[in-house]
């Protein structure tokens, strides 16, 4: 019996301390590749941002302001899509809506066009929610 | 006896009751009860909530039998991946975001082929491959383009930039010079031979550039070989030890003997030629090519006067153009550099030929084939199939712990990690490696990671495989094929699935574009179509003759024929088609990118010479859709109607430069 016992011990002593090898391992790997590259982006988010630095930064600027380098060629000038107050009153299917059928297409300037037929609809959601973080948080 | 026997029944049904029990508690099944939980609660009807309670608790799995048979049991915890309803649920039961072929292609792709681990586990260490050393682990998110490129087999591929970026890096840092990648066996790298090296430089400049390329040449694609100081030396002498080929020393010693030329009207011919369309100065500039700032302090002003006359033969594969600069033209521009773009405060000796040590010089050989210098640079005897580093192909499939960290027992035992300090430090590994440091930043080394990531041992069934076409070459030989060399029109423009990126403009359907005159005068004096682009077509003094023939080749070689001349098939517009056309560009807002006469946005290319420049078939197939042509033009498609098109092709066809032709 006491065989025994020392012998179920001793294989606990030596189980144990793998068990808890094998836990901390991963554990440290992916800490420390977290750290070495940068959090991942969500894969709408980074479609839209791509679908916005390409099309629409030229207008709108960089941060969505409406500062891009053609809009001083504009009249009127392009929305400031980080303003809070435009962020609240718009839904999510009127941006979409005005990005698809353009300013001409919801009554507004033409000089903003629709994308509807250059866009994929998975490309417009991407860009409304690239707007969405675009939103200018409040004391900065 | 009996007791014995008692004993050892219990004993065999507590070990037959194990395997049950052990299925029992597995905890994929608390996963899957917890799943019918938060599908009930999250139901918009009492029916669906019912529907979740109901489910079974069981195995998941996807099997893709055109796959290698495999076996992907993942949504067996991930079980709202392909259900709508879970959109933002917590994970494990989480919607898949949208993908290219989620969730419509689960079916087809299942989860590994992209994220990699181990489909058929069915616990979660094991799956996702964190118990160390078991089975290959998933790819972190941060790298999970690398799951595209493994059917995506080359090329750029739209929807993974990063992938695309790695790629890129991995041909333009010359990694294909050392290792053998499948697809990449013909690669050949760009970098000049050094024959001429002894005309061409001098030793301070030479000990600057091997000592740190990047220090040296911001633009320098050459990367750092960490060279000791007496490495340098024997290097240098080696190098200074060869013969220039009689035919280049004869042309560099009679342009040394000119005298000077003119550096006003070398500034001048600076900016016309665009040089910065490539080249950079202080930075500015597209920085594909060296920084030409301190180029008067980095060559002699022979080889610099030989080479400007004729750049492809010091370099038959430079993607420098050969101008047609005459001889005055090549002096004044020399003089130009000489005067402002030399290191001011550099030692007056820099471009003093080194002296050649014979025993240094032999060493200098040695290490010369020890570092794989002649990799990229070339050098007689040495056949270039023979690949000089380890062959890349299945490093993404390499497992922990068959690779070696050597002193690097600062990294986590994965993978990505390993590369990516590879590629940061790879002489941090262990003393006397060979390879050298490109001096990534983060997100270019991010890319590279991904890149390598994706190559695979053996390529992926063939069903699934996705390879750029490689279409034959659209370039034709012959007097045309030589002028477009000369010229170094594909270091910038793409015909076919050939060329640089440099420029929008891709050449393969010139013809069917712009009209021939247009194309001539333009030749020979280029300007800027869209002029928010910063590289500008050169103006590359070419002869109206050259210019002629080639217009004439790419106006009647590169045609689409499914783009008719004529889109009004014979019943010309009428002057109202053209007035409705004009509304319509008011209406279109089209002026937000195009200027006529003096106003309107400069996005695309002013219109004010539409006429003179393109053919009208041309412009109402582009107004049809814009991406047709170019899958990033910026242009929207407006889905105009084919009338709505001809109309304002018909307007566009009235806008015409004054008598005496464009600009």
């Amino acid at each position: 019996m006491n065989a025994r016992r020392i012998a179920f011990a001793a294989m606990i002593l030596v189980v144990l301390p793998s068990a808890c090898v094998r836990r901390s391992r991963p554990a440290n790997s992916s800490s420390a590749s977290a750290a070495a590259s940068p959090a991942p982006v969500s894969y709408d988010l980074r479609l839209g941002r791509g679908v916005f630095q390409h099309y629409c930064l030229i207008c709108h600027g960089e941060s969505g302001t409406g500062d891009g380098f053609n809009a001083f060629n504009l009249d009127p000038k392009p929305r400031d899509l980080s303003d809070p107050a435009f962020q609240k009153k718009t839904s999510d299917a009127d941006l979409a809506d005005a990005i698809r059928r353009g300013g001409g297409g919801v009554g507004l300037s033409p000089l903003m066009p629709p994308w509807g037929k250059t866009l994929s609809p998975r490309q417009v959601d991407g860009v409304v929610l690239y707007i969405r973080s675009l939103r200018q948080k409040p004391g900065i | 006896m009996k007791r014995l026997f008692a004993i050892s029944s219990i004993v065999f049904l507590v070990v037959l009751a194990i395997s049950p029990a052990k299925n029992a508690l597995r905890p994929y099944r608390s996963i899957q009860r917890e799943f019918r939980r938060v599908g009930a609660s999250r139901a918009k009807s009492s029916k669906t909530a019912s529907d979740y309670q109901a489910r079974p608790v069981a195995i998941q799995q996807i099997w893709l039998r055109g796959f290698d048979d495999r076996v992907d049991r993942c949504t067996t915890c991930h079980l709202g991946a392909a259900d709508p309803s879970m959109g933002g649920a917590p994970e494990p039961y989480r919607l898949h975001p949208q993908t290219a072929h989620t969730p419509s292609g689960f079916d087809r792709f299942g989860c590994t082929s992209c994220h990699g681990g181990q489909g058929l586990a069915t616990s979660t260490d094991e799956a996702h491959g964190t118990t160390a050393d078991a089975g290959p682990p998933m790819l972190p998110l941060a790298y999970i383009e690398a799951g595209c490129g493994r059917c995506h087999t080359g090329g750029n591929v739209p929807e993974a930039a990063i992938l695309s970026r790695g790629r890129e890096l991995l041909a333009s840092s010359g990694c294909y010079a050392c290792h053998a990648v499948r697809g990449q066996n013909q690669f050949r790298s760009d970098a000049p031979p050094l024959a001429s090296i002894p005309a061409k430089t001098g030793g301070g400049a030479l000990r600057r550039w091997l000592k740190n390329p990047r220090e040296a040449d911001p633009n320098a694609r050459m990367p750092n070989f960490h060279l000791a100081a007496d490495e340098i030396e024997q290097l240098g002498a080696y190098l200074f030890g060869q013969n220039v080929p009689a035919d280049l020393a004869a042309r560099i010693d009679a342009a040394s003997a000119e005298p000077a030329g003119n550096p006003a009207n070398g500034k001048k011919l600076f900016s016309e030629s665009r040089c910065i369309s490539c080249h950079t100065v202080e930075g500015k500039g597209n920085g594909s090519a060296p920084e030409l700032s301190h180029v008067a302090s980095k060559v002699t002003r022979g080889w610099l006067l030989a080479f400007l006359r004729d750049p492809h033969a010091f370099n038959p594969r430079t993607r420098m153009p050969r101008y047609g600069l005459d001889e005055i033209q090549t002096r004044d521009l020399v003089a130009y550099f000489e005067d402002e773009m030399k290191d001011f405060e550099a030692p007056a000796d820099i471009l003093e030929p080194l002296h050649v040590n014979r025993t240094l010089a032999e060493k200098g050989e040695k290490l010369f084939r020890r570092y794989g210098c002649f990799a990229c640079h070339g050098m007689v005897g040495t056949p270039a199939s023979e690949k000089f580093g380890p062959d890349l192909d299945g490093i993404g499939e390499k497992r922990a712990f068959s690779l070696d960290f050597g002193r690097r027992t600062d990294l986590p035992r994965a993978l990505p990690a390993w590369l990516a300090a590879k590629i940061a430090g790879p002489r941090s590994f262990a003393p006397g490696l060979k390879m050298p440091s490109f001096g990534f930043s983060s997100d270019d080394s991010r890319a590279v990671v991904t890149a390598l990531l994706s190559l695979s041992s053996a390529p992926v069934p063939e069903a699934y495989r996705s390879e750029p076409l490689r279409p034959p070459s659209l370039v034709p030989g012959g007097e045309i094929g030589e002028l477009i060399s000369r010229y170094r029109c594909l270091s910038c423009h793409q015909i076919g699935a050939q060329g640089g990126d440099t420029s929008t403009a891709p050449l393969t359907f010139e013809g069917s574009k712009v009209r021939r005159e247009w194309l001539i005068d333009y030749l020979i004096l280029s300007y800027s179509i869209r002029p928010i682009i910063p590289e500008r077509m050169p103006v590359f003094r070419m002869s109206r003759e050259n210019a002629t023939k080639l217009a004439d080749a790419l106006t009647s070689f590169y045609v689409d024929p499914s783009i008719p001349d004529d889109p009004f098939a014979g019943r010309p517009a009428s002057d109202s088609d053209a007035k409705e056309g004009e509304r319509l560009y008011v209406s279109f807002g089209c002026r937000s990118c195009h200027i006529i006469g003096n106003s309107g946005g400069y996005v695309g290319p002013p219109l004010s010479d539409t006429a003179n420049r393109l053919r009208p078939g041309w412009i109402n197939h582009w107004l049809s859709n814009p991406q047709q042509w170019r899958r990033d033009a910026l242009c929207p498609n407006y889905g105009l109607t084919p009338t709505d098109a001809l109309r304002l092709t018909s307007y566009l066809e009235t806008l015409r430069a004054p008598a005496g032709g464009a600009k």
